[in-house]
């Protein structure tokens, strides 16, 4: 019984250290794009990586990087941003509308005058889901 | 000739009437005393008058309305300028009493004095017959007459006048009479004067003693004889004197007291009862009476005189009640009354004057308090009435001419107004003495103006002014807009105060701002219950942005939360990304307006905070 509750606590405790979902690997993750919003320093811990499949819905390209909102499938009315820096070369052409799988690392980067942009997830790569 | 008769029935001394009606200008010690007419400001100056143009010293003449002058009161000396003299302000009510007297007395229409009338009217045909034909009328004639003229006295109508013409004929005859006897007296001293001469002629031829004796006696008794004589003769001229004075001062009392049938009677039997031939008045030189008479003609007044002013002043006042009869029936109140006037002025005893009908009497009567009215409602200048009345009056009487009624007091009227105009200006610009002035100024000009009580009401508020300002302050800097803009009338003072001017009209622009937005936004949530709210809501925030003091507003407050939680979901996405910010996570922040534009694709709040923190992750190093 004791084994039985050292095991509970042992699970409970790997559930919370990490956001819903799984690191990085080779299928999509369960993501919240509402937890994320309310509570992204939890959500988003710097180095953490995901894979997500989500739609393209919007495209905004400032200088020579990109912020891409995508929806997952999970809840169609939330949009993930998603940084596509300028130096960042993707496999894949992103276009509105269409689907891809984005392997995401969630960062924490800096302005010009120094001070912390938190939880920011830049785009590793993409790939077709098709 | 009747504006003479008029003079001297105006005459002092005369009557009562008369004096009352005395024009200060006919007395040369008041009029040599007294000071020239102020132009005191309360008096009433009539714009329409104007002194002749050749003469600037002049008088400015009265202007004439309802056919007379317009009297004009001088408070300075208590007199109207009224008809080219100056008259007392309460002798002339006198005048105004006598005439209304007459319009409400009865007309005499009783038998008796169809009866007077008719014996009068016998008696000046028989003595104008002998007029004519220049026969004499005998002793018994005359006496006949005294006898009806005594009768007559009794009659009312006649206020014993004809008693004291019975008594004047009676009293000049017996007088003659007298004379006559003292003549037969002095013819038989004569022959007794012849007797005594011859006897004591033929006693002078033997001269003894006794015969001496009577001499002396005889020459004694002639002397005392002559003596008789000449005292009889001198009571004949003294008693005939006597008694012309008599009757010529009674004569004239009757044309003085207008009793015109008396004065014609008594001039044509005159030289019936004084045969001397001589006619002319034995009345005291340069006397009032004397002055009158001679004013006529510039002659020694003689009876005939009298005679014709006598007839002369019958006959006008018989034309002047035809033409009274006259205009009545062409409904010319205004002419009728005038005519009237003079009618009751000159002769006022005459029979067709007595007897004018009494629903003639009426309508004049009317119309005539209608014009003391409007007189006394100039004096006054309530202006109010003046328009009334002169409405009732133009009902009364088509032809009268009210424009010039009309017209002066819609002029002072105006005048008045706008001095209550510039009171309030100066009101408002805080000058109290122009204020005071102008309000003066008005009231003077139009006592019973009602804009006046307006302006009793500013200046009330103009003395509370100071704790109005003071609550001003104090709620602006309480910055409780709302409760100004609610009272804004009671703070409209405030603008006497520059600066307070300005936050005035800055709070009445804001909260009216607010309002119609408030309202404008109230029918666009109402038409997108989904996106109307946010929109609403947008729009409340971006105002508070450009006018911070719209927060202080509770009706503002109030709808700004209310469109916040009709529209939560969009607010708290807002909020949400606004506190993401503050703790810098600016990936959440941005999901949390790309949420916000998600449930309100227009909203410039979440566009802009999307660009703004876009912005911020792109330039940021990784």
């Amino acid at each position: 019984m004791v084994i039985g509750g050292v095991v509970l606590l042992a699970g409970a405790g790997f559930f919370f250290s990490s956001p819903s979902g799984k690191r990085s690997s080779g299928k999509p993750q369960d993501f919240s794009i509402r937890e994320y919003r309310n509570d992204g320093s939890r959500m988003a811990v710097p180095g953490n990586r995901y894979l997500l499949e989500g739609r393209v819905e919007n495209i905004e390209t400032i200088g020579n990087s990109r912020i891409v909102a995508v929806s997952l499938k999970n809840n169609r009315n939330e949009r993930l941003p998603l940084l596509v820096a300028k130096d960042t070369v993707l496999d894949v052409n992103l276009t509105r509308k269409d689907s891809f799988l984005f392997e995401v690392e969630c960062r924490t980067g800096r302005d010009s005058s120094g001070n912390e942009v938190k939880g920011i997830l830049v785009v590793k790569n993409a790939d077709s889901t098709k | 000739m009747k504006r003479r008769i008029l003079t001297m029935l105006l005459m002092p001394g005369v009557c009562c009437i008369a004096q009352a009606q005395m024009p200060v200008s006919q007395a040369p010690a008041q009029q040599q005393s007294a000071p020239p007419p102020a132009q005191s400001p309360s008096q009433p100056q009539l714009d329409i008058s104007g002194a002749p143009a050749n003469n600037p010293n002049a008088e400015p003449a009265n202007p004439k309305l309802l056919g007379m002058e317009i009297p004009l009161l001088d408070p300075s000396n208590d007199t109207i300028s009224y008809n080219g003299g100056k008259f007392d302000v309460g002798n002339n009510a006198v005048v105004r009493a006598k005439f209304e007297a007459y319009l409400h007395g009865t007309p005499d229409t009783s038998e008796e004095t169809r009866l007077y009338s008719k014996k009068i009217e016998k008696i000046l045909k028989y003595v104008r017959g002998h007029y004519k034909s220049q026969q004499a009328i005998g002793s018994d004639a005359l006496v006949q007459i005294g006898k009806t003229l005594y009768s007559l006295s009794e009659v009312p109508t006649d206020g014993q006048h004809s008693g004291v013409l019975a008594s004047c004929i009676v009293t000049a005859l017996d007088a003659q009479r007298a004379n006559r006897t003292r003549t037969i007296e002095n013819s038989k001293i004569n022959k007794e004067l012849d007797s005594l001469a011859r006897a004591t002629n033929n006693l002078s031829k033997s001269k003894t003693t006794n015969n001496s004796f009577l001499v002396a006696y005889n020459t004694k008794k002639m002397a005392q004889k002559q003596a008789d004589q000449a005292k009889n003769a001198a009571t004949n001229v003294q008693s005939e004197l006597a008694a012309k004075v008599s009757y010529q001062s009674n004569m004239v009392a009757f044309l003085l007291m207008r009793r015109y049938d008396h004065a014609v009677i008594a001039s044509r039997v005159y030289r019936h009862v004084f045969h001397d031939g001589d006619n002319t008045m034995k009345i005291e030189k340069d006397s009032k009476a004397d002055q009158f008479l001679k004013s006529t003609t510039g002659l020694p007044p003689t009876v005939n005189t009298v005679d014709a002013l006598a007839n002369e002043a019958r006959t006008s006042v018989d034309k002047h009640m035809e033409a009274v009869h006259s205009m009545l029936a062409q409904n010319k109140l205004g002419e009728a009354t005038q005519h009237l006037i003079e009618a009751v002025a000159i002769g006022e005893h005459m029979i067709s004057v007595l007897t004018f009908p009494v629903e003639g009497r009426r309508r004049v009567a009317e119309y005539w308090s209608l014009r003391k009215r409007a007189l006394t409602a100039l004096n006054a200048r309530d202006y109010g009435t003046v328009d009334e009345i002169a409405a009732k009056m133009k009902s009364l009487d088509v032809e009268f001419d009210d424009s010039m009624l009309l017209s002066y007091s819609a002029g002072k009227k105006r005048q008045s107004d706008l001095c209550i105009r510039n009171a309030r200006k100066a009101l408002l610009a805080g000058d109290d003495e122009e204020f005071n002035r102008c309000i003066t100024e008005a009231g003077t000009i139009w006592p019973l103006n009602p804009n006046l009580d307006a302006s009793a009401k500013h200046l009330e508020e103009f003395d509370n002014n100071s704790s109005v300002l003071a609550e001003f302050r104090t709620l602006f800097a309480r910055k409780e807009y709302r409760t100004i803009f609610k009272e804004q009338e009671r703070f409209e003072c405030v603008a006497a105060d520059p600066e307070l001017k300005t936050q005035y009209k800055e709070v009445i622009l804001v909260i009216s701002t607010i309002d119609a937005m408030l309202k404008q936004l109230e029918s666009v949530a109402d038409q997108d219950r989904v996106m109307g709210p946010c929109i609403a809501y947008e729009k409340l925030v971006e105002y508070r942005t450009t006018e911070p003091r719209c927060a202080e507003d509770p009706a503002y407050k109030d709808a700004l939360n209310m469109y916040a939680q009709k529209a939560h979901d969009f607010v708290q996405a807002l909020r949400d990304a606004e506190e993401c910010e503050n703790r810098r996570e600016f990936g959440s922040a941005l999901s949390n307006y790309y949420r916000a534009l998600c449930l309100y694709p227009k909203s410039t709040l979440a566009g802009q905070g999307a660009s703004k923190v876009s912005d911020i992750i792109v330039k940021a190093q990784y």
